[in-house]
Order: structure tokens, then C-alpha cells, then sequence
């Protein structure tokens, strides 16, 4: 029986007279990569926030390494590393600076040029977060979500807006990130996303979770309705042609 | 306990290195209110009174010639050398260029019947500044009558006597180097914060620390670090600046001006953190800190002092934050008082102070 890190039951958000959050239940096992897919606004960075007590939760309850986060919402954030959707860093601040200022506010010490290394940024350690790329400053944002060592890693959209190249190898970060033993929770509008890096999915439509199992189980799940796509399933996809055309090295 | 003051300080230096990167920054808080301390400086620098004055010589006694030294050696008096001709001194004076003319006619200084040098000098003037003419006349007179007491020996009855007294003497550069000193620490903390937090807010910097443990608190006392550091800083160069350039005279010592500058960095910036922990963005905090900031600008005695204002009006500004700051400086600086002498000073910035931090904190906004 694998051991729940994360558990949320009926948890509600309303903003004014609109429920975004509609009483959600579910549970994140120890180590394991879970993603929260849905459309725009089917509320899951509102969910995710709540999880991270950065919002109010409304009603019902989060538990999070064994802590109620309502009630310590303190204890929480040590234990957790975030990587926001719409966040940044501070400009004229070096990643270095950065990382230091960071485990300073977790109380933590960390060697800056290896965390960089883990995550590929070594030879960037004295630039300034604004000089980085967009997938370079997604890397970067996962690095400083690791000063503490967190026993939970929150990220939220961390494609959006990346070039396949940069995908792939944020894939491939997360991987060794989940092979280290952190669990990881993830939102995403990509199917091929969550397909491939996570092991189980919740589904997410109008502040409701309206699925949850593993990526393979709710694939067999439509095809025993008797699913059947329109055209045969290709081989290879267009995105299969592009990156055999522009090859999986890192544009930067 | 040793962690959450090692957070302040490490946040507190990492902006300190920030800052010092930012051109735009630096300029407003050092260059920018020393420019102000150029311009004014010079204005106000030369305080006694002195003419520009034409002379034309047509004599060519000894006796002339001496008395144009002794006119040149003294500080009343600035010959303009480039006039030779009484045409072109009264037109350089009907331009404003030069205040009088004083010719000395070809007689001057010949001896009379009696064998004693003698003569009559003319002073010009215009009409429309009959003050200048007679003060110019009667320094003349004067200067004369010195030379004629050494030519005819003899005692006069009744005479005035002059004496000057010197007490703290404070020239209109003491009052401007306090208020430009008060201007620069008001500025550094209602700008530099009410225009800094609300950018943080807007990129989202602030919401990615509030996803860490950091406490406002330590935020706030971090930030509140850098700014002393900053600001006394250049309260240190502004002072240098009207040491080196100005003969400024500092009567004062330092410690009790460094403490004193230490609370009133502290109040301005509670301005700036309730304006900025406030606005949700530029637009919501630029027009707010203007709106506190010129006030106190032009009313607390920056540019010039408040006992120049109406007695009504010196009542009110009186109670204005920035103006027990600029009174206090200068009271310390001009005057050598203590901060313990400075009590008036220090309850309105008290109370100041506890309204500011007590608004501020409730109106904090991470976002």
C-alpha cells in the first residue's frame, strides 16, 4: 500500500457567487508524479494554491506531510517547493544571489553551483534572471523550488509557452526529479505531457474532478465504451517530423 | 530566532548589491538631490552685499591713483576692469550689468590753495534705484572721510560708533543643506518604495517569496535595512559635498546626526511602504506619492526656510512630517545641539511614526 502525502477532501473555493472549486476529494501518493489536467479556468491553479497556502481555503481540508495546512500554513511552505505559473524573480539579482536569498528564508544552506548544475545552468550561475530564456527560466524556477529539499514539488503549467526542444528536456529534469524520491504535482494542458511523465491523472472541468486514475487505465477505460477515432492513428505525429527535422538539442 | 534575523540580513544585502546596479536608482538618490544642492548652493552662496561698479580715472595724481587701490582692496566694491569710457558705463548700467559709476575728475587729488590734496568724486546711479545710490555714495564719503581725518589731524566731538556682533551667524546655505538633506531622505523613502513595491507586485516577485516561509515582517525589516544603509549613505556624501564645495561649517557631531537621520529615514519610509504596500500598481502609487511628497516639499522648508512663511502657516507646517526632520538636522548641524536636546522634534516624529506603521501594516498587499 503505497503511503498518502497530500490529501484533499471536499475542498471549495468560491470567488464572489461563483464556485471555481466545487468540493474536490482526492489523495497524492508518496513519490509519485500527479497531474491535474483540464481546460483553462477549470479552476486547477486556484486548487493548487490552496494545497500550497497561498489561497484561502474556503472549506474542507488539505492535510500535506501529515500537517493540516490550514492550520499551519507556516509549516507547509517549509516543507514544499513552488513553482508559480505568473511569478518572476527580482531583475539585476544573479541566479547565485538569488538561490542564497532563497535558502536563506528556509533557514537551509545549499551549494548554488551544484543545485545550477542539476538543473543545467551551471555556466549561468553570474547572470541575471532576465538575460535566461523561457525555458531556461523554467529550469531556473524549479532549481530555487529545490533550496529546501522539499518532500513535495508544485509545478504549475511548467511548459506553457516552450518550444518542443525545451519540453522534451523539462521532461526530462522532472524524471530525475521524481527518481530522487520528491513527489511531484503538476498542471498541464498537454495530454502527451501528462501521458508521458505522470502516473496518475485527475481531470478537472468547472471546478470538478470529473476523472482520476492512471493515464492507461482511463485510455483502456474509453475504449471499453466503445471509443473509436475517426482516422487511423498514425505512426507519427507532426511533432515526431519536427524534432526529427530540428533534432532534440536545447535552443538557447 | 538567529534564523529570522539571518533571513533579514541576507535579504538585505542581496538588495543592497541590487541596488547598486541600478543606474536610474542611483542617479535619483545621489546625483539627482545633489544637483539641487549645486544649483541652490551657488544661488544662495554669496551672502554679503557687493556692487559692480564702473570707475573711470581722469586725474592722474598719486593721490588718485592710491585711492582707486584702496577702492579695489576692499570687499564692498567690485571694479568691472573692461569699462574704460563713462558712455559705455552708463549704458552696461542701464542694462542692470554694473550698479554704479564713480568718476574722478581730471582735479581730483590736485592741491588746493591751502597745498592739501583735494577733490570731489562723482557717484552715478539710476534714478530708479536710489538705495544703491546712496549706499554707494556714503561708502564713498566714508572711505574719504578716513583720508581726510590723515590729512587735517583734529578730534570730532561726537561720532558713532560701529560694532558688528557675531553669534551663530547662520548663512542661507545652513538652512538650504538641512532641507535639501531632509528632501533627499524623504524622497528615497516615499519614491523609492511606493514606485519599487507596487513593480515587484506587478512582475510577481512578491507573490514568489510569499510561496516561501519569509515572513512580511522580515520583508519589510529587510527592506527597511537596505534603505537606512542607502540613506544614510547619502546623507554622508550630501554632508561631504557641503564640506568640501560650500566651507560648510559643522558644528554638530556626527553620531547624534547619524541617530537622528536614523529615525527620520525610518518615518519617511513608512510613507513610501504604506503608499507601495498599498498601490496594486504604478498607476494606483505614483499620483498617491506625489500627492504626500510636494506638500511636505514645499511647506517643510526644502528649498527655502519656514520663517520665511506667515506665522499661520509656519503654525501648520510645523506639525508636517518633514518638517521637524529638516528642523531637527539643522539644528544638530548649525546649531551643535543633541538628539536629546530635540524633544519637539522627536514626539511629532514619534507620533508620525506609530500613524504611518500602524496604517501601513493594515494596508499591506502581496499581490
Amino acid at each position: 500500500m503505497k503511503q498518502a502525502i497530500v490529501g484533499v477532501s471536499a475542498l471549495r473555493k468560491k470567488y464572489g457567487s461563483q464556485e471555481v472549486v466545487k468540493g474536490i476529494s482526492f489523495t497524492v501518493n508518496e513519490g509519485e508524479v500527479f497531474g491535474i489536467l483540464g481546460p483553462n479556468g477549470a479552476g486547477k491553479t486556484t486548487t493548487l494554491e490552496m494545497i500550497e497556502a497561498l489561497r484561502p481555503i474556503d472549506d474542507g481540508q488539505v492535510t500535506l506531510d501529515g500537517l493540516d495546512v490550514r492550520r499551519e500554513p507556516q509549516r507547509v511552505k517549509e516543507r514544499i517547493g513552488i513553482q508559480l505559473q505568473s511569478s518572476s524573480f527580482f531583475d539585476k539579482m544573479t541566479l547565485t544571489e538569488h538561490i542564497g536569498m532563497f535558502a536563506s528564508m528556509y533557514g537551509a544552506t545549499v551549494d548554488p553551483q551544484q543545485l545550477l548544475q542539476e538543473v543545467e545552468l551551471a555556466d549561468k550561475a553570474g547572470s541575471y534572471v532576465e538575460k535566461l530564456s523561457g525555458g531556461q527560466k523554467q529550469r531556473f524556477s524549479i532549481a530555487v523550488a529545490l533550496v529546501n529539499q522539499p518532500r513535495v514539488l508544485f509545478l504549475d503549467e511548467p511548459t506553457t509557452g516552450l518550444d518542443p526542444q525545451a519540453r522534451r528536456h523539462l521532461w526530462d529534469l522532472i524524471k530525475q526529479i521524481k527518481k530522487k524520491g520528491i513527489t511531484v504535482i503538476l498542471t498541464t494542458h498537454y495530454m502527451e505531457e501528462a501521458e508521458l511523465l505522470c502516473d496518475r491523472v485527475a481531470i478537472m472541468d468547472n471546478g470538478e474532478i470529473i476523472a482520476l486514475d492512471t493515464p492507461s487505465q482511463l485510455v483502456k477505460d474509453l475504449l471499453g465504451k466503445g471509443f473509436k477515432k475517426d482516422v487511423v492513428v498514425q505512426q507519427a505525429t507532426l511533432e515526431d517530423v519536427f524534432i526529427d527535422l530540428t533534432g532534440k538539442e536545447l535552443r538557447e | 530566532m538567529a534564523r529570522y534575523f539571518n533571513t533579514i540580513l541576507v535579504i538585505a544585502l542581496s538588495l543592497l548589491r541590487r541596488f547598486t546596479r541600478d543606474k536610474v536608482a542611483l542617479f535619483f538618490t545621489f546625483l539627482f538631490p545633489l544637483l539641487f544642492l549645486f544649483v541652490f548652493g551657488a544661488l544662495f552662496r554669496n551672502d554679503s552685499v557687493s556692487f559692480d561698479i564702473a570707475l573711470i580715472n581722469r586725474s592722474d595724481t598719486q593721490f588718485a591713483e592710491q585711492f582707486v587701490k584702496q577702492v579695489e582692496k576692499g570687499k564692498v566694491f567690485k571694479i568691472n576692469e573692461k569699462i574704460t569710457t563713462l558712455d559705455e558705463a552708463k549704458e552696461r548700467m542701464g542694462r542692470g550689468e554694473i550698479d554704479s559709476i564713480i568718476e574722478l575728475p581730471e582735479s581730483f587729488g590736485k592741491p588746493n590753495s591751502q597745498g592739501i590734496p583735494s577733490g570731489k568724486l562723482t557717484a552715478y546711479y539710476e534714478q530708479a534705484n536710489p538705495q544703491t545710490g546712496q549706499t554707494v555714495a556714503g561708502v564713498m564719503q566714508q572711505t574719504l572721510d578716513g583720508i581726510n581725518k590723515g590729512l587735517t589731524p583734529q578730534t570730532e566731538p561726537f561720532t558713532v560708533q560701529q560694532r558688528p556682533t557675531k553669534t551663530a551667524n547662520l548663512s542661507s546655505f545652513d538652512f538650504l543643506l538641512s532641507g535639501i538633506l531632509g528632501f533627499t531622505i524623504m524622497s528615497l523613502g516615499i519614491f523609492g518604495l511606493a514606485n519599487g513595491l507596487p513593480a515587484d507586485k506587478k512582475t510577481g516577485t512578491l507573490r514568489r517569496l510569499r510561496a516561501t516561509p519569509v515572513k512580511a515582517s522580515q520583508l519589510i525589516g529587510a527592506i527597511a535595512l537596505q534603505y537606512w544603509v542607502i540613506g544614510l549613505l547619502s546623507v554622508a556624501v550630501m554632508l561631504a559635498v557641503g564640506l568640501l564645495v560650500f566651507d560648510f561649517n559643522m558644528r554638530g557631531d556626527y553620531l547624534n546626526l547619524g541617530i537622528f537621520a536614523t529615525f527620520s529615514i525610518f518615518l519617511m519610509f513608512g510613507f513610501g511602504l504604506a503608499i507601495g504596500g498599498w498601490a496594486k500598481n504604478e498607476n494606483q502609487s505614483a499620483p498617491l506619492s506625489n500627492l504626500v511628497a510636494f506638500p511636505m516639499m514645499f511647506l517643510s522648508g526644502v528649498f527655502f526656510p519656514r520663517f520665511l512663511m506667515p506665522e499661520w502657516l509656519q503654525g501648520i507646517t510645523y506639525y508636517l512630517p518633514l518638517s521637524p526632520v529638516i528642523d531637527g538636522l539643522r539644528l544638530i548641524m548649525t546649531e551643535g545641539q543633541t538628539v536629546l536636546q530635540l524633544g519637539p522634534q522627536l514626539l511629532i516624529i514619534g507620533v508620525w511614526t506609530v500613524v504611518i506603521y500602524a496604517l501601513a501594516t493594515k494596508l499591506f498587499r502581496w499581490e
